[in-house]
């Protein structure tokens, strides 16, 4: 108690090491944030019957291999996986490329009609172009693309969101002279693009990527639409829950088994995508 | 140097380069001009041309659908001119999804952001592992949708569901938790908010990291304690963003489909049995897809999309009014911040 | 999971069934082994069903006879889940399987889209439409005398309940008494009710899972339905109905709905705990009783029987066709596979399974059928094919409109909740109903 107290009043200052309630609080957070799938786990490696007991084993069984066994079994996890990443890479290396470019073209290139396009761009980015739905479905079965990996991807090929990220980063990233300089130096504008835009625009594209992939990883209700014989992962995901026989070990170790590969990235990415977060807060 | 490149540019379409280029430039010349002038057409083209592809033409063929009767399967019936509309706007399941959606937001957005504004404020102290515990609110965002409502589905079970189970052990009645809206909206809202906070906390604190230290520094000196200085400073300085994180979340809450859809799949009804949880873009999907009505499923969009985007007026008139008061910059800032959640929130 | 499920009698029974067929060289063996000794090239079938169809092991037992083809089976928990599912698909002209079963509450929705199905006359059902009762044939051809589906099972409805919560409650467990109990052949709604309220005032426990299943029986049981059979609709103002719907709500508000879930049951709980101790139990119900049973730790011991009686007669509920969709690039094999999934032998093996009642006549008096096997083991060694088959006597056929699911499901589906919640009376109820059936269906 004395020390605490002493502690607290030694350094007036804010960044003194905070007290034993701060970590308190960090851990339930903590808890809140990852118990609920660390239930799944627990659920998904047990027996069904566990799931209707009113206090949970506190350690997972041991059938989680079995559970995942009858996820494979039930629905085509492994090509429904490989079709996840297929789409969201995809999406990802179109949506980074085509904002890249654009984003340059805005913040860097001058041309006529700039600024309108970009109020143009600006403008769109509140609009739901997923309402857009209806349509897009009637063209991608008008083209026979329906059941098609293309016809998920297409719609998402580009977003507003994208230039106008790169555009905001490369406008202060870039300064003129080198690209003047690139200019002098015979460079053509492809290759200025090239060798000045893509490193300076290198951390902004990182961070678009992730998020995009993020994005198409989790879309549900497109790729539900479109390729159901032939699902994504998420799709996939959510037939367990009405596959017959209901059994909520199964549909759990499945949404275990399906958060591995995102986890897999937060483990590799996950500072990216902290500071991404918050460099989308302050920057820019 | 710079005025030889940057003239031509300008004037590129006044002056009249033909008549002097034909017959002089080198070849080389003309081809350097037209790179120049061409390019920043060229890397913006692919955009527009996708984006008006998939973006933008079909919220315009959508309106048009939404002027005819059309079936799922047999296809166009007949202009029907706005009666979809009259029809929709008389519909009380049109209403109830919009009431649903609004309440699922608000119970989404205010709890989420009073939990993330108190995450924010603890991760803004000096910690040690910061990179840690900032990484570990952020786990929950990893989690799809899909995969969040089969947790919580499941939790949320009215009989044997863990926490009813947990009511039921500490002698309180079980809530019915998929058959009554209240608490189905509260479920829902869990969903999103259980996903979301963490997401928001980090927002929030990169604003509060943003306020200068040596201001609290003053402030401690003057004898003001942690809680003050967190009402009368952080909190007022950190206002825009949250705002801003309370508009986003809206544009993103107007849409959620996931969560509703995916709640209780033994129901014949999508949404509860009695649409209790029954979103409009659920709404609009059991239109189009169980239904068979692509007319009015058609006008159901864009009466949500002409919703979404007065929220988006409303964004802009209030970002204006910010910007009168803060730093141009933060204008900015704050657009780029509507833009991510945009991107990011629709699930 | 579907190799631990399945028993050595069952798969004995399958292998003996799958044996006769190519040593007696029937008809649809036949005609499957020929046109697909023309097409040795490894293919692979889509086979979608939904519930309990049985049909695994028999997908086995095809893939060994027909080593070219693969058989790639996805199951759908409820028929209406089924119907989304195919109506999406339909809908984007790609992702239909080359087998689709399709459940007769939504038949005439296929059948408005009819010819998106092929016409299995073209690839052999010529030669095996004798097979089946001849209401089912009649009801898979569509108006242009196509016939697009196989018809697989019926669903004559007997009751399940639970031997020990009868003897709890000092009713008799034998499953002729229990029979006798609701009044045998001449079982009244009334009688059910009425021994529901000895049972509840005996136990202090509900009596059916939940309203839904004993409304859908009752409107089964009539000669016209939500629909007469000229196609209009029957709902608003029919006193005969709306009678029905007040019996079951005031049943219901006295205590003897459980209010479960339907196909949640609280994942399989509410069967083993004593929630209800009497369920609406069609043919292929059977499996399902004993799949949630098992999923909630049960076992045969749970004490489930079916008894031979239905309150108001003779019921049928569901039943399902094996159709093959234009969209199959391999229609033949397609429609071979479904001959082979809908011939006796292979429905009796099915049955022994599942539960699922064949339509083919043959099948119905196969020793497989009518004798023991996995199923009647759970259920207390009832003959279930026996039973069924009694239970089957007296249906008709009933006129099934377009909208006939959608009213069944989303018109009374929210109504049924209300009762069975207790937050309407039974007349709040109907009126809800009513106006639900007006803003879904009429006003569509």
């Amino acid at each position: 108690m004395t020390t605490l107290t002493l502690k607290k009043r030694k350094p007036l200052g804010i960044d003194r090491r905070p007290g034993f309630l701060t970590y308190g609080l960090l851990i339930v957070f903590f808890i809140g944030g990852t118990y609920p799938l660390y239930w799944s786990f627990i659920a998904g490696s047990s027996p069904s019957s566990v799931l209707t007991e009113t206090w949970p084993p506190l350690l997972p069984g041991g059938l989680f291999w079995q559970n995942v066994g009858q996820v494979i079994d039930t629905v085509p996890f492994w090509m429904s996986l490989l079709n996840s990443v297929i789409v969201s890479t995809v999406i990802t290396i179109s949506v980074v490329l085509f904002s890249t470019l654009a984003g340059y073209s805005f913040a860097k290139l001058k041309f006529r009609g700039r600024e309108g396009l970009l109020v143009f761009v600006i403008a769109t980015l509140a609009v739901p172009t997923q309402l857009g739905i209806i349509p897009l479905f009637m063209v991608m079965k008008q083209f026979g693309w329906t059941g098609t990996l293309g016809a998920v991807i297409i719609p998402t090929l580009v977003t507003a969101f994208g230039v106008f990220f790169m555009r905001q980063y490369l406008v202060d990233v870039i300064p003129e002279e080198l690209i003047e300089a690139a200019r002098v130096d015979g460079a053509n504008m492809i290759s200025t693009f090239w060798h000045v835009g893509i490193p300076a625009a290198r951390p902004a594209m990182a961070i678009l990527g992730l998020f995009t992939f993020m994005t198409a990883w989790t879309d549900y209700l497109w790729p539900l639409l479109v390729v159901p014989q032939n699902p994504t992962l998420q799709v996939a995901l959510s037939q367990l829950q009405s596959a017959k026989y209901v059994d909520y070990s199964i549909v759990l170790a499945g949404a275990v088994l399906a958060t591995i590969p995102l986890l897999i990235l937060f483990i590799l990415a996950g500072r990216q995508l902290v500071s991404g977060i918050m460099a989308g807060a302050v920057k820019g | 140097m710079t005025t030889t490149l940057t003239p031509p540019e300008e004037k590129s379409s006044e002056a009249v380069p033909p008549q002097r280029a034909k017959p002089k430039l080198p070849f080389k010349y003309r081809l350097s001009r037209w790179d120049v002038k061409a390019s920043p057409y060229v890397y913006i083209a692919p955009f527009f041309i996708l984006f008006g592809l998939v973006g933008l033409f079909p919220l315009g063929y959508t309106f048009v659908v939404s002027l005819n009767k059309w079936n799922l399967l047999t296809g166009p019936g007949g202009f029907v001119g706005l009666s979809n509309y009259v029809a929709e706007l008389n519909d009380p399941f049109f209403w109830n999804s919009l009431f649903n959606t609004v309440s699922i937001f608000l119970l989404s957005a205010v709890p989420q952001l009073i939990i993330a504004v108190v995450i924010a404020a603890v991760l803004d102290q000096n910690i040690r592992g910061k990179t840690f515990w900032r990484m570990s609110v952020l786990i929950p965002y990893v989690v799809t949708p899909v995969a969040v409502t089969l947790i919580f589905s499941s939790a949320f079970d009215e009989k044997y569901g863990a926490i009813n189970n947990l009511l039921q052990f500490f002698h309180l009645n079980p809530i019915m938790w998929k058959t009554e809206t209240f608490p189905s909206h509260i479920a829902i809202a869990t969903m999103v908010n259980w996903r979301w906070t963490g997401y928001n906390a980090l927002i929030l604190l990169a604003a509060m990291q943003a306020v200068p230290r040596d201001i609290y520094e003053s402030a401690a000196l003057d004898g003001a304690g942690a809680i003050r200085r967190f009402f009368s400073m952080t909190l007022p300085s950190i206002r825009p963003t949250m705002i801003f994180v309370i508009i986003t979340a809206t544009v993103g809450g107007l849409q959620i489909f996931t969560e509703p859809k995916l709640f209780n799949p033994t129901t014949a009804t999508p949404g509860g049995p009695q649409r209790q949880y029954q979103t409009t873009v659920l709404y609009l999907w059991d239109l189009a897809f169980n239904r068979q009505n692509f007319g009015k499923a058609s006008a159901v969009a864009w009466l949500l999309f002409l919703i979404i985007v007065l929220f988006g007026l409303l964004n802009f008139l209030i970002s204006r009014r910010i910007a009168s008061t803060e730093a141009r910059s933060s204008k900015r800032k704050t657009a780029k911040r509507l833009a991510a959640y945009n991107q990011n929130k629709i699930s | 999971m579907k190799i631990s499920r399945r028993t050595k009698g069952a798969a004995a029974l399958a292998g003996i069934a799958a044996f006769a067929l190519i040593a007696t060289g029937c008809s649809s063996g036949g005609s499957s082994a020929s046109s697909s000794g023309s097409s040795t090239d490894p293919i692979t079938l889509n086979v979608t069903t939904f519930g309990t169809m049985g049909y695994d092991d028999l997908y086995k037992q095809y893939e060994q006879l027909h080593p070219n083809i693969t058989i790639n089976a996805t199951i759908i928990d409820t028929g209406d889940n089924a119907k989304t599912d195919w109506q999406t698909k339909e809908a984007a002209g790609a992702g239909l399987p080359d087998v689709q079963a399709v459940e007769e509450g939504w038949l005439s929705a296929v059948m408005q889209v009819s010819d998106q199905f092929n016409d299995l006359s073209q690839y052999g059902a010529n030669d095996i439409k004798d097979r089946w009762v001849p209401w089912k044939l009649a009801q898979a051809t569509d108006a242009k005398g196509r016939i697009i589906g196989y018809g697989s099972d019926i669903g004559p409805e007997g009751i399940c309940y639970n031997s020990k919560d009868f003897a709890a409650a000092g009713l008799p467990t034998d499953r002729d008494a229990v029979a006798a109990l609701f009044g045998g052949d001449s079982a009244t709604w009334a009688d059910y009710f009425t021994i529901g309220q000895q049972y509840k005032a005996a136990t202090g426990k509900a009596f059916y899972d939940q309203s839904g299943f004993l409304w859908n029986a009752m409107v089964n049981q009539l000669k016209e339905g939500y629909y007469k059979t000229d196609g209009t609709l029957n709902v608003e103002g029919n006193a005969q109905l709306e009678a029905l719907w007040t019996q079951l709500s005031s049943a219901t508000a006295s205590g003897l709905s459980a209010n479960q879930t339907a196909w949640d049951w609280g994942k399989g709980k509410a069967f083993t705990d004593g929630s209800f101790s009497t369920f609406v139990c069609p043919g292929w119900m059977l499996g399902v009783v004993k799949g949630q049973v098992t999923s909630a730790g049960g076992d045969a011991t749970s004490g489930w029987d079916f008894a031979n009686v239905f309150p108001g007669g003779a019921a049928n509920w569901g039943g399902s066709f094996l159709t093959v969709p234009t969209q199959s690039k391999h229609p033949q094999e397609a429609a071979d596979l479904a001959a082979f999934l809908t011939n006796a032998q292979s429905q009796a093996a099915a049955f022994g399974v599942a539960g699922t009642f064949p339509s083919v006549t043959a099948a119905q008096s196969d020793p497989a059928v009518t004798g023991t096997n996995d199923l009647s083991t759970f259920f207390n060694n009832a003959p279930l094919g026996t039973i069924l088959a009694a239970r089957a006597k007296g249906v008709v056929a009933q006129y099934k409109g377009p909208d006939d699911s959608v009213i069944q499901s989303q018109v009374f589906g929210p109504a049924i909740q209300e009762i069975d919640s207790g937050k309407a009376d039974g007349a709040t109820a109907w009126n809800d109903a009513i106006t639900l059936l007006n803003q879904l269906v009429v006003n569509k």
